[in-house]
């Protein structure tokens, strides 16, 4: 803690007039807004390199400069003057002392923040699994308590002040979870499991996105990341872990012929496994991995025509009649 | 060479991410359509993974053995485009595909059931390997 | 000795090529195959420019609707495969092929029909993937296409199968003329250019080719597996069966790394020439130089996985990677005070080649600095994969070896054609692609660290990022504009420029000796060279060495270190088993696209075209006295 406290000292004028100008550039999906402990630790060490890297750029360029300027007055003499490069060499050594310096410092500097974003794995933390498909975000919460496990589908909460340690895993391609105002981005490969611990400190909305490209719609893969102070974050996640109210209407049966076998709806019969669950989905901001409001005519529309509104998405465009469309929208508003 | 690559590879590659027209059924065996599904490679993948997502390979795997198995080329009900399309909608009694399949998908599905016996076991299983993520439907015993 | 014109006519005739067509076909003259080469190249760069730009215009605005997902795909790996396939290193080694063996006062290169090999190679990648973009077969993973997305299940078709077998073209291609380069420079050096007395342009061509042969393989293996995996169905990347992607991520990266650097260390060489020319005395440091591009050289090979930092491998080793990633800034640094030095101790004269190491050391330092940003294993994990590496990756290429590669092209433009290009429209080409290069990128930066990803065909509105991505959009316009420009002064200038002597820039090294544009045997006599550099320490004759046969093609071949004459070599003529086999591989690289068969179907005509070219040819193995003609 006292180095990096030191750290933010040595850095903080070049640092305050970087921060100032970068935030306000920074927003809901930034490294320069930093909302968690593990992005506190990135982006001190990005001003860090910043002010190291700019005052190296202006040394180069000042030398470039005056050697410019003063050889276009040597230039003026008709004929060379003999070479004495003694203090040329002399300003070598000092040259290579000085990169050596300041790439030692920045090389601990890397160092440090790396073992900081690690800091929290000797916590308990809650267990979060998110699973990459294209295009869309699997998320799965481990109740430590029941050992059971809540399913939902690309909005993820979490708990302000705790740790949550999230796994994630791939499906089908590489993929790459990233919320920048939370952490660093991690690959989601097939075949592996990779760990990232999360310490959020700012309650709100964020958003992430799908960092390696991933196949057609990788530009819509957006994930949508809420933090919440415990208490919220517990009746959310208790309200989730709850199977889909009884519905009325045609629409729960609509749906189970026509989506369920993609889509999953608990207590419903509805239980595919190849598109995102859907037992709470009105409760969502966004439709479609980020691509849509959560509002009824872009929820019709999306219902109507995928291919339209997301090119190559792997949902099909179902053929309803305009009364089954409706009932079955109107089914889906009322799953919170 | 290169001519024959630029000619061979025109239309079987294409790759159109566009919303189609509304589909109906095929129209007999030969059905204007049916080349840009049967040898369109982008569409024949789709049925792929559409084959996997209605739970078709639960019961037609790679080991499906008799009348299950689907890459031995031996068509109980004649192997023409519209005949496999009509098998896939109707005679699978109790699933109702007809139903739960889009004519679309059910397009994309028959052309991949037809390419089927155009490969190799090992091609077949390789590609299977790939899409082998997570158990499907009923199969679903909870995270691993 | 001066030369009279009957000793230039018996050499003329035996090194000049066949007219007309069957000429052009069967050249082994470096100069005209490397000619080709960047004439090639720049016509790509062009096309890759265009794609660059549809790119950008559909970039501006958010949710734009002017290219959808297939085809920004398929722009975007066309537009980086190009780039760093078939134009950056084929350029390099073109300006190497060109400028060897006159730098080294020989007549040719060591193995004159492997040169027009590589070439005919080369064309025959570029034809696969351009065609393949006629077609409508464009691969569309991206410049390195990661399993599982390239691998059957993902990528059907033969798109990903294309993309590989280019890279097999360009890196078989690439290795033939690594050896070619080596050998010359090892080989074919002027009595008296011992290893000490070598420009450090030499230096530098021998390091990229050095590397290029370690390096290469790993990419022709990895290429080689994922067709295999997608043709007969092995398990390489395949998790489920026992393979592993990121084996695959390891093994290109290998080379992925190595190539950046020998795209780089040319560059160097053209800055280290120019410098020392422009500021009329010998480069500062030279030792310093060289070992420096040794370093890089070497270091360059242990790096690779900071492409891989987010890919979650242990964090010790990670540690290592960001270490060893930054300690290249080291000899880089070094190189560039080597340089500053040069010039501060000199008496400067600014015409356009200086002007491009410039801007060059303006523009790459900047791409240099986001580099050790991104080499920071903890805070790569926001940088990669965003428009902030998108940024760092332009400015290192851009400005550390396009900017220098138009220096060159200003500076021995004179040599190869006999004219000076336009001052005037030289500087404004520079200020329009410095300029405009520099109002594109930089926002880049900005828009990463805002959290725009890379890789993606379009955005949503209300991220703030329409602003920095429209003058990403004009300064982009602004450069290709100043590309233009350039390119319409090199072609106005062929016939319209001031004619230029054999040295107009008084510059130090041996190609100033030769006339411009040099005939088909480069130089009269060989010189001797008693110093680092000649043109300026010989007063008005060059010492010179005679005794070459002037009836036939002969090279003189000497030491390694010492560069103490050894033997006469009879130099291989026009021939057109270069372009056959070329074409017998190209079948075969082509065949196995489709199916393993054509690898043994296709090894008969290689075989053939290969004995053809190996036929011992009789006058040429005889060592009694020579006989008129090749």
């Amino acid at each position: 803690m006292a180095w990096s406290a030191m750290k933010r000292r040595i850095a903080l004028v070049p640092g305050a007039v970087l921060a100032a100008l970068t935030g306000a550039c920074a927003g809901i999906q930034s490294p320069l807004a930093p909302a968690s402990d593990q992005a506190f630790a990135l982006h001190d060490l990005l001003i860090l390199m910043t002010a190291v890297c700019g005052l190296i750029y202006l040394l180069v360029i000042a030398g470039l400069v005056w050697s410019v300027l003063r050889a276009r007055q040597h230039a003026k003499r008709a004929a060379a003057a003999p070479v004495d490069d003694s203090a040329l060499d002399r300003s070598l050594i000092a040259t290579a002392a000085i990169i050596v310096t300041g790439l030692t410092v920045l090389i601990f500097g890397s160092f440090l923040a790396d073992r900081a974003l690690l800091a929290a794995r000797a916590e308990k933390a809650m267990m979060v699994r998110v699973t990459g498909h294209q295009w869309w975000w699997r998320i799965e919460y481990r109740n430590a308590a029941t050992g059971r496990w809540v399913e939902t589908a690309n909005e993820l909460h979490l708990p302000l002040g705790r740790t949550t340690r999230v796994e994630l895993a791939s499906n089908d391609v590489i993929h790459s979870f990233w919320v920048p105002n939370v952490s660093g981005k991690i690959d989601m490969i097939p075949g592996r499991r990779n760990m990232l611990d999360l310490t959020p400190r700012r309650s709100g909305w964020f958003r992430g996105a799908c960092a390696e490209f991933c196949g057609a719609q990788h530009a819509h893969m957006a994930l949508d990341v809420r933090v919440d102070d415990p208490v919220a974050f517990d009746a959310w996640l208790a309200g989730q872990a709850e199977a889909a109210r009884k519905a009325q209407g045609p629409g729960e049966a609509l749906f189970a012929l026509h989506c369920g076998s993609c889509h999953a709806v608990r207590g419903t019969p509805a239980n595919g496994r190849a598109g995102p669950d859907l037992t709470h989905f009105a409760a969502r901001r966004l439709i479609a991995a980020g691509t849509l409001p959560m509002t009824r005519g872009a929820l019709q529309g999306w219902i109507a025509q995928p291919q339209a509104l997301k090119p190559g998405t792997a949902m099909p465009a179902v053929p309803l009649r305009p009364a089954e469309a409706d009932a079955v929208a109107s089914y889906l508003a009322a799953l919170r | 060479m290169l001519i024959v690559l630029a000619l061979a590879g025109c239309s079987q590659e294409a790759r159109r991410l566009v919303p189609g027209p509304p589909q109906t059924a095929p129209n007999g065996n030969a059905d204007p359509r049916i080349p840009a599904y049967q040898e369109n490679l982008y569409q024949i993948s789709q049925g792929g993974r559409y084959f996997a997502w209605y739970g078709c390979s639960a019961c037609h795997g790679e080991d499906a053995a008799g009348p299950a198995n689907l890459a031995d080329g031996d068509w109980r009900h004649g192997g023409g485009f519209a005949n496999v399309f009509a098998v896939i909608g109707e005679r699978h009694a109790g699933q109702d595909y007809a139903a739960r399949t889009p004519v679309e998908q059910r397009w994309q599905l028959t052309a991949y059931v037809r390419d089927l016996s155009r490969h190799h076991a090992e091609k077949r299983r390789r590609i299977m390997l790939d899409q082998k993520a997570e158990p499907q439907g009923s199969a679903w015993l909870g995270p691993q | 000795m001066i030369p009279d014109r009957a000793h230039l006519d018996r050499l003329d005739r035996s090194w000049r090529d066949p007219p007309g067509f069957w000429g052009f076909l069967t050249t082994v003259d470096h100069k005209r195959i490397a000619a080709r080469y960047i004439v090639t190249a720049l016509f790509l760069m062009f096309l890759a420019g265009m794609l660059a730009l549809d790119m950008r215009w559909q970039l501006s605005v958010p949710e734009n609707t002017r290219m959808g997902p297939q085809l920004y795909n398929e722009s975007f790996s066309l537009h980086g495969s190009t780039m760093l396939f078939l134009v950056s290193v084929p350029l390099m080694e073109a300006m190497a092929f060109w400028l060897v063996p006159l730098m080294l006062g020989a007549r040719n290169m060591a193995f004159p029909r492997l040169g027009a090999f590589s070439f005919w190679l080369y064309f025959g990648g570029v034809l696969c993937l351009w065609i393949a973009h006629a077609a409508d077969i464009t691969p569309d993973l991206g410049w390195f296409e990661y399993p599982p997305l390239s691998g059957p299940a993902y990528s059907p078709g033969h798109r990903a199968d294309i993309w590989a077998q280019m890279i097999t073209f360009t890196e078989v291609a690439a290795l033939a003329a690594s050896v070619n380069v080596a050998a010359t420079i090892l080989k074919m050096r002027p009595p008296g250019m011992t290893m000490a007395r070598m420009p450090v342009f030499l230096w530098a061509m021998l390091i990229a080719s050095i590397m290029t042969i370690l390096s290469m393989p790993a990419v022709m293996l990895v290429t080689s597996m994922l067709i295999a995996d997608r043709l007969v169905s092995t398990h390489f990347f395949s998790p489920a069966g026992g393979g592993d992607a990121l084996l695959f991520q390891h093994l290109f990266w290998f080379f992925g790394h190595p190539e950046v650097y020998i795209i780089f260390v040319p560059a160097t060489g053209f800055v280290s020439s120019i410098v020392e020319t422009f500021s009329r005395r010998k480069l500062f440091g030279h030792s310093a130089i060289v070992l420096s591009m040794m370093s890089i050289g070497a270091l360059a090979f242990g790096l690779w996985v900071h492409h891989m930092f987010a890919v979650g491998l242990p964090r010790l080793g990670n540690d290592f990677y960001t270490a060893a990633s930054m300690a290249i800034a080291l000899p880089a640094g070094l190189q560039i005070f080597c340089w500053i030095a040069t010039v501060w101790s000199g008496r400067l004269r600014l015409a356009t080649p200086m002007l491009w190491v410039l801007g060059f050391v303006a523009t790459f330092v900047i791409g240099g600095l986001s580099g050790v940003m991104t080499a920071s294993a903890a805070l790569d994990l926001q940088l990669t994969d965003t428009y902030f590496v998108v940024a760092h990756l332009h400015y290192v290429l851009i400005g550390g070896a396009m900017f220098p590669l138009f220096g060159a092209f200003a500076y021995w433009y004179p040599k190869a054609t006999g004219r000076l290009m336009s001052e005037r429209w030289g500087s404004i080409a520079f200020i329009g692609i410095v300029g405009g290069f520099n109002l594109g990128f930089m926002p880049m930066h900005f828009l990463g660290l805002m959290g725009m990803p890379r890789r993606v065909y379009t955005y949503p509105p209300g991220m703030g990022w329409e602003t920095l991505n429209q003058i990403a959009t004009l300064g982009s316009a602004v450069a290709i504009l100043g590309g233009l420009v350039f390119v319409a002064n090199a072609l106005w200038s062929y016939r319209h420029g001031q004619p230029a002597g054999s040295d107009p820039w008084g510059g130090s090294t041996l190609e100033w000796a030769s006339p411009s544009p040099p005939p088909a045997f480069n130089i009269a006599y060989t010189p001797v060279v008693r110093s680092l550099t000649p043109m300026w320490d010989e007063g008005p004759g060059l010492p010179a060495m005679d005794g070459l046969g002037l009836d036939r093609r002969e090279v003189l071949i000497t030491s390694v270190t010492a560069a103490v004459p050894l033997y006469r070599q009879k130099s291989a003529g026009p021939s057109i088993w270069p372009l056959a086999s070329s074409l017998a591989v190209s079948a075969m690289f082509i065949g196995s696209i489709f199916t393993p068969w054509a690898i043994a179907i296709g090894a008969a005509p290689i075989a053939a075209t290969l004995t053809g070219w190996f036929w011992p040819d009789r006058p040429r193995a005889g060592s009694d006295a020579p006989s008129a003609g090749a």
